[in-house]
């Protein structure tokens, strides 16, 4: 006896047996696969506040090593701009013991930009900056990841009188929503770091 | 031996997916600015249009006629994830790159019709040529559209600086107009005016 293909039937048990097989086959390859896929996000955190703080040749084989022994400190800052024992905060990494290396957050065209700031021990000279993105388009936004537009923030200064300048750099040509994103990301962390930043100059006084 | 050779170059010129059946043309202004980027959603595509047309055509006997689009869209959906997966694991870098295309691959028309047009009607190794034809097809348009692109709009190939610092000393210029999405169909149209150019059997008789 031939079955039908096309009676209800089975189109019902056709799906929900597919469903199954597709649902238990991801769940199971996510399962197995996220340990590796966390080593790599880790690692990949590791390699992009290294390379702002201006370490050289930071790969995945080396970026746990090398971050065990540059990484001097990290803690969460209060609204004052104090180290804190609280699980909120605003996180900072010391490498060195003297570039302070921030996070960053913000909106790109199509989705999260995010990034690491390096600033020297004088609170306002910027040692490097790296940037990565969720989904900007590839060869227009998805540049702000390239050398070369990383390259140009170091030197740049942040700070004066206490309070952050806005940041200027050159942006990329077809690519103005995501350069507006980097801008703002970065002149909207600085506004909140304002308070840690200002006591290196305070102290070089 | 014959037949696998015509499924696999036939996409490649006169069944070509981008410039003759005119398919997978979002994701070719997308990622067509430089070639590096276009050169990973070409094999991506590749990969996932020779895997779903072999995994259709091997269930086609059991599909039910009318939920066979979704049957395709399940397929398709979880091979592209389990590959992003598998390369967010193994092959970080590559992950990093393909970030955006991978909603891009689901989206190709290209996957969808030939998955339509060939796998639901042919066997599993056909499937697969075809599959891997097609992929070749679109790839080689995007690799043509993105050399262009990255050449006059940036001055590079692959990142690399190609045309030379004196040109710009002389007063040459990038154009910008290139790195924005409209050139690439400009030089997409392009490339179909000189295909239907050098073969006339493709042009439609207007004369009615």
């Amino acid at each position: 006896m031939k079955k039908d293909i096309n009676s209800n039937g089975h189109i019902f048990l056709y799906a929900t047996i597919l469903i199954v097989v597709v649902a238990v086959l991801l769940a199971a390859t996510a399962l197995w696969l996220q340990p590796f896929q966390d080593r790599n996000k880790k690692n990949e955190k590791r390699i992009n506040i290294l390379t702002a703080a201006g370490i050289p040749e930071v790969s995945a084989k080396n970026a746990a090593w090398l971050f065990e022994k540059h990484c001097t400190a990290s803690f969460l800052l209060d609204e004052n701009g104090n180290p804190t024992d609280n699980d909120e905060g605003l996180p900072v990494f010391v490498i060195d013991r003297q570039t302070s290396v921030i996070p960053m957050q913000g909106n790109g065209l199509w989705g999260p930009i995010w990034g690491y700031l390096a600033i020297a021990a004088d609170g306002k000279t910027v040692v490097g900056a790296t940037f990565g993105h969720k989904s900007e388009t590839p060869g227009l936004g998805g540049e702000i990841t390239t050398e070369k537009f990383q390259g140009q923030f170091a030197g740049k200064q942040v700070m004066g009188n206490g309070k952050p300048i806005p940041i200027e750099f050159d942006a990329i040509t077809g690519a103005t929503k995501t350069s507006n994103g980097v801008k703002e990301m970065i002149d909207n962390t600085l506004e909140k770091y304002s308070a840690y930043l200002k006591k290196f100059a305070e102290r070089g006084e | 031996m014959a037949n696998a050779k015509k499924l696999i170059i036939e996409p490649l010129r006169k069944t070509n997916p981008v410039t003759v059946l005119v398919l997978g043309i979002c994701s070719c202004l997308a990622v067509t600015a430089q070639l590096k980027p276009a050169l990973v959603m070409g094999a991506s595509v590749t990969v996932v249009t020779a895997l779903s047309n072999f995994i259709i055509s091997l269930l086609r006997k059991g599909i039910p006629n009318r939920i066979r689009i979704i049957v395709q869209l399940v397929v398709v959906a979880t091979l592209v994830i389990l590959i992003d997966q598998f390369l967010k694991a193994f092959a970080y870098d590559v992950s990093k790159q393909l970030s955006v295309y991978v909603g891009l691959i689901i989206t190709n028309c290209i996957i969808m019709g030939r998955l339509e047009a060939f796998a639901l009607s042919h066997g599993p190794w056909e499937s697969f040529l075809d599959g891997l034809g097609n992929g070749l097809g679109y790839s080689l348009i995007l690799v043509i559209v993105a050399f262009f692109r990255e050449l006059l709009g940036s001055g590079t190939l692959l990142g690399y600086q190609v045309i030379p610092q004196s040109f710009y000393e002389a007063g040459y210029m990038n154009n910008g107009l290139m790195i924005l999405p409209p050139m690439a169909l400009i030089v997409v149209g392009i490339i179909i005016w000189i295909q239907r150019t050098r073969n006339p059997e493709m042009q439609e008789n207007n004369q009615n």
